[in-house]
C-alpha cells in the first residue's frame, strides 16, 4: 500500500494501481475514452490528464502512469495528484478541442446520441464553444459485418475495439491503418468480423463510430423501458438488459455480472431480438383433417383434455425443450405425473446426464468464475467457442494470464487460444487417464454435450469423472468436474427431475412412431417426433415442433414472462418480463394450469406466487436466487465407478451452427444472415 | 327546395342579385365540361369600375373556386381572350383530366403515414409477424 494525496484527500492504494484508479478510490472523477478496466492500457486519447507533484512537471495521462512511478517529497510527504487544478482544466479543454476538431457535429442523426461518452464529456469537461473553422477530416465508412454499422468519421481512435478483438475475443479482427491524421480503423480488407462476441465493440465504442446495425435509427436511449433480466440463448444465463419501446423489444445489452458474463454477451444473445417478433404463435391451433386451423382457447384446451382423458397413462409422454423456465417444467411434471405417466424427458438431444447420479454429475462444478483460479483445463467433446462464447472468453482470459495448460479431446476447432490436441475420441480420454501431460492441483475437466449425447454417453461421463479424480480435478475444496450445457432449461429440468421415472421412456423412445398416443411437447424443437402420436405443442415460435403438432397452445418467450432458470453451474436466476406475449399467447405455466382445470384435476396453484411456493417446498434450493445450490463431490466418486467401456467413435460437435440453435434464433433474420456468412467463410476456408 | 337554397345561400350557383345582373347584362360565352356557365358583359362592354371587360362564372351546384378547369381559368382571369370553346386545342394523351381541389373531401390526398389515410398503417411497435400453418 502506498499513500497518495488526491486533491488533498489521502488514500492508501496498492503501488501498482494507476493514478486513474487511485483517483477513483479517492472519489475524484477523471474523464477517459481509451481506458477500460478489462482491456490493456493504450494511453492514446489523453483525456485523463492530471497534474502531479512528485513526477514530471507536465500533465500526465493518469491511466498510463502507476502510483509507484511517483516520488515522495523530500521530507517523505506523499506524492500528490490534482484533478481540479487550472492546469488540468485547461489540459482537458485542449484535448477535448482537438478531439472535436475532427469529430462531426452530427449528434442529431447519430444513434449514440444520449448515451455518448464524447457528448457527456464535452459538456462536462470541454470548452464552451468551437474555435475551429477549417474543413473537417472525413473517413469512408467500412463494412465490418452484418452486426456492426460504422460511421468512421466519428471515430476518435481510442482503439478500444482493436484491443477488444485482440485481447478478449482473440480474433484480431480489427486494426488501425495509416498514421496520424490518416489513421483509420478497419477490418482486414473490410471483411466481416469473425468473432462470436463482436457485438460488444458497439458497447465499447465511446462514440457513435461503431453502432449495432440491426438497431439502426430505431430508437433513442431515453425512450427505452429497461428490464434487467437474464439470457437463455446458451446455458450461461448471462445478465442482460432488455430495452423495449412500447410493446417492442428493440435491443438487448449486457449487464455486469462478475460471476457469469463479466460485461460481455454473445452475438446471439444480443441480436436475437428480431426473432422475438417473427414466426410467432399468437393463437391456438387445432389440426383437423390434416390441416391446422385457428381455434379458441376453450376449444383447444377442451380437445386436449378429451384426448388426455381418453388415453391410458402409460401411453402419455412429455418432452421439455431448451428454453423452458422452471415454472412450466414443474407444472408439466405435476400434470403428467398426476395422470400416472412416467414418460418424461427434458434431454431432447439424448444426453445421458441423469439426476440419479447426484447434482454434481451434471453441473459446471468449477463454476464460471472458478476458471480464473484453475491451473489447467481438459476439454472433452466440446467447442466452448460455439457452445458458450462468453465462457470461452473467460477461458482465454485465464490462458492469457499464463501457466494454464489446455488440452482438448474432440473437435479440433479454432478456440482463440492454444491447446494440446490429444485426440478425437474416447480412447484419447482413456490415454489421458493413464498419463496426464502435466500434474495439476486445480484442473477443470470440461465435458461438452458432444461427448454425452451419444449412446455411450454414460461411459464417457464415468471416464471424465475418473480423469478428474485421478488428475487434480477433485480435491479438498476443488471440484473441477464441469459439464457445459447448451440449453438454458436443462439444468433446471434435471434439478426438477424431469427425466424418465420408474419404467418410463426417454426422449428418443417418446419420439418413436407408434410408441405413445399422446405427447406433450413444451418447446422441444430439436427433436423429430415421428407420426402416430397426438402431439400437443406449447411453444412460442412456428418451428419444427409446431409443424408436427396436432394442437398448438401459444406460450410466452423468455422476455415475456417471469421465470426461473438454472444456469450450467447451477445458479438460479430470474428472468423478468419486458413485454407481453403477442396476441392470445399466455404464460406457459398458466396454460398448463388451465389445461389441468379442463381435465378436472386442477394443479395446486392459482398464481405464480403459489406455484413458486410449491416449487420451493419440493426443491428449496431453486428459490435461492443467484446462488449455486449444494452439489456433493462424493457423487462423482460413484460416477467414476460406473462401467466405462466407451465406443471408438470420435466426438461429434454438439452445435453445428452457432447462430441457429433454437426456435427464436431460427426466426431471426439477423441470425440467418450471420449463419450464412459463417457458412461462406467455412466453405472458403475449405477451398 | 332549390328555390329556398337559391334564396338563402350564396355558395350554391348564383345569388338572386347575381342572377338578376346576369339576366340583364350578361352574355353567355360557353360552358365547361362540368356544366359551369361563363359570362361576360354583353357585347364586351368595358366595366366602369374595372376599366376592362368583366367576366364571371356561375357554378353548377356548389360554388368552389378551384372547379374551373385551366382553359376557362385563363379566360376568366384575362390571361387569354379566346375562350377555350373557340380554340382548337386538343389535350395530349398524357394530360390527365382536370380534377377540382379535393382537400376536405374523403378523396383528399394523405401522405404515407398519415393517420387519416385509409387502408394502410405505419408500422407500430407491438407488431409481430404471426406464424401461419402453410398447409
Ligand atoms: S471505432 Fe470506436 S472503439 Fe474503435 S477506435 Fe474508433 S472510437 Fe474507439
Ligand atoms: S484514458 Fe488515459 S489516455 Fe485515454
Amino acid at each position: 500500500m502506498t499513500r497518495i494525496l488526491v486533491d488533498g484527500v489521502e488514500v492508501d492504494v496498492p503501488a501498482e494501481y494507476t493514478l486513474l484508479q487511485a483517483c477513483e478510490e479517492a472519489g475524484a472523477e477523471v474523464p477517459r475514452f481509451c481506458f477500460h478496466e478489462r482491456l490493456s492500457i493504450a494511453g492514446n486519447c489523453r483525456m485523463c490528464l492530471v497534474e502531479v507533484k512528485g513526477g514530471p512537471p507536465k500533465p500526465q495521462a493518469s491511466c498510463a502512469i502507476a502510483v509507484k512511478d511517483l516520488r515522495p517529497g523530500p521530507d517523505g510527504a506523499p506524492p500528490e495528484v490534482f484533478t481540479k487544478s487550472p492546469m488540468v482544466k485547461k489540459a482537458r479543454e485542449g484535448v477535448m478541442e482537438f478531439l472535436l476538431v475532427n469529430h462531426p457535429l452530427d449528434c442529431p442523426i447519430c444513434d449514440q446520441g444520449g448515451e455518448c461518452d464524447l457528448q457527456d464529456q464535452a459538456l462536462a469537461f470541454g470548452g464552451d464553444s468551437s474555435r475551429y473553422a477549417e474543413n473537417k477530416r472525413a473517413v469512408e465508412d467500412k463494412y465490418i459485418g452484418p452486426l456492426v454499422k460504422t460511421a468512421m468519421t466519428r471515430c476518435i481512435h481510442c482503439t478500444r475495439c482493436v484491443r477488444f478483438t485482440a485481447e478478449i475475443a482473440g480474433t484480431s479482427d480489427m486494426g488501425a491503418i495509416g498514421r496520424g491524421e490518416d489513421m483509420e480503423i478497419t477490418t482486414y480488407l473490410q471483411t466481416a468480423m469473425t468473432s462470436e462476441l463482436q457485438g460488444n465493440v458497439t458497447d465499447l465504442c465511446p462514440v457513435g463510430a461503431l453502432l449495432p446495425k440491426p438497431q439502426n435509427f430505431r430508437a433513442r436511449p431515453w425512450e427505452y423501458q429497461k428490464t434487467e433480466t437474464i439470457d437463455v440463448q446458451d446455458a450461461l444465463g448471462s445478465a442482460i438488459r432488455v430495452d423495449a419501446r412500447g410493446r417492442e423489444v428493440i435491443r438487448i445489452l449486457p449487464r455486469l455480472n462478475e460471476a457469469v458474463n463479466e460485461e460481455w454477451i454473445s452475438d446471439k444473445t444480443r441480436q436475437v431480438v428480431d426473432g422475438l417478433k417473427a414466426q410467432r404463435l399468437d393463437r391456438p391451433y387445432i389440426r383437423e383433417n390434416g390441416r391446422l386451423r385457428p381455434a379458441s382457447w376453450q376449444e383447444a384446451l377442451g380437445t386436449v383434455a378429451a384426448k388426455t382423458k381418453a388415453t391410458k397413462a402409460e401411453k402419455i409422454g412429455a418432452l421439455v425443450g431448451d428454453l423452458a423456465a422452471l415454472e412450466e417444467i414443474f407444472a408439466l411434471k405435476l400434470l403428467v405425473e398426476g395422470r400416472g405417466s412416467a414418460n418424461l424427458d427434458a434431454r431432447q438431444d439424448g444426453s445421458k446426464l441423469d439426476p440419479r447420479f447426484g447434482r454434481a454429475s451434471y453441473l459446471f462444478n468449477a463454476s464460471i468464475a472458478g476458471i480464473d483460479e484453475a491451473d489447467s483445463l481438459l476439454i472433452v467433446g466440446s467447442n466452448p467457442r460455439k457452445e458458450a462464447p462468453v465462457l470461452n472468453a473467460r477461458i482465454r482470459k485465464r490462458w492469457l494470464k499464463g501457466d494454464f495448460l489446455i488440452s482438448a479431446i474432440g473437435e479440433q476447432a479454432d478456440l482463440t487460444y492454444d491447446y494440446d490436441y490429444l485426440g478425437a475420441g474416447p480412447d484419447a480420454l482413456a490415454r489421458f487417464i493413464e498419463s496426464a501431460p502435466t500434474a495439476s492441483a486445480k484442473r477443470i475437466v470440461l465435458i461438452g454435450q458432444g461427448a454425452l449425447t451419444r449412446p455411450d454417453g454414460r461411459a464417457i461421463l464415468a471416464l471424465a469423472a475418473q480423469a478428474a479424480r485421478k488428475h487434480g480435478g477433485l480435491s479438498e475444496g476443488w471440484n473441477g468436474f464441469s459439464v457445459l450445457h447448451t440449453a438454458a432449461a436443462r439444468v433446471g429440468a434435471l434439478d426438477l427431475g424431469f427425466t424418465p421415472g420408474q419404467g418410463g421412456l426417454d426422449a428418443a423412445d417418446i419420439a418413436k412412431a407408434g410408441v405413445l398416443d399422446l405427447v406433450f411437447n413444451l418447446g422441444a424443437d430439436e427433436i423429430a417426433i415421428e407420426p402416430g402420436a397426438f402431439v400437443v405443442y406449447i411453444g412460442t415460435h412456428g418451428d419444427k415442433g409446431a409443424h408436427r403438432a396436432d394442437v398448438i397452445l401459444p406460450g410466452a418467450a423468455y422476455t415475456e414472462k417471469f421465470g426461473l432458470y438454472v444456469n450450467t453451474e447451477g445458479r438460479v436466476q430470474e428472468a423478468l418480463r419486458a413485454t407481453f406475449p403477442p396476441g392470445d399467447a399466455r404464460e406457459d405455466w398458466a396454460i398448463l394450469r388451465a389445461l389441468s382445470g379442463a381435465l378436472g384435476a386442477p394443479l395446486p396453484f392459482d398464481s405464480q406466487k403459489q406455484l413458486r411456493a410449491k416449487l420451493g417446498e419440493a426443491h428449496p434450493h431453486l428459490l435461492r436466487l443467484d446462488q449455486i445450490g449444494s452439489a456433493s463431490a462424493a457423487d462423482l466418486e460413484a460416477v467414476a465407478l460406473q462401467p466405462a467401456t466407451a465406443w471408438k467413435d470420435d466426438f461429434a460437435p454438439a452445435i453445428t451452427d452457432f447462430y441457429l440453435t433454437n426456435p427464436i434464433a431460427r426466426a431471426s433474420a439477423t441470425m440467418a444472415e450471420c449463419s450464412a456468412l459463417a457458412l461462406d467463410r467455412l466453405k472458403q476456408a475449405a477451398e | 327546395m332549390s328555390y329556398i337554397i337559391r334564396f338563402f345561400t350564396w355558395w350554391n350557383r348564383a345569388t338572386l342579385s347575381t342572377g338578376l345582373w346576369t339576366l340583364l347584362y350578361g352574355e353567355r360565352v360557353g360552358t365547361d365540361e362540368f356544366g359551369n356557365v361563363y359570362y361576360r358583359r354583353r357585347g364586351g362592354k368595358k366595366d366602369k369600375a374595372l376599366g376592362f371587360e368583366r367576366r364571371w362564372v356561375i357554378y353548377k351546384g356548389y360554388a368552389e373556386g378551384s372547379a374551373t378547369p385551366p382553359g376557362w381559368y385563363g379566360w376568366l382571369h384575362h390571361t387569354v381572350d379566346t375562350p377555350p370553346t373557340q380554340e382548337k386545342y386538343a389535350p395530349k394523351e398524357w394530360e390527365l383530366p382536370y380534377r377540382p381541389n379535393l382537400t376536405g373531401t374523403s378523396a383528399a390526398y394523405h401522405p404515407p403515414g398519415s393517420i387519416l389515410a385509409e387502408g394502410r398503417r405505419a408500422p407500430a411497435g407491438g407488431d409481430y409477424q404471426a406464424w401461419t400453418p402453410e398447409a
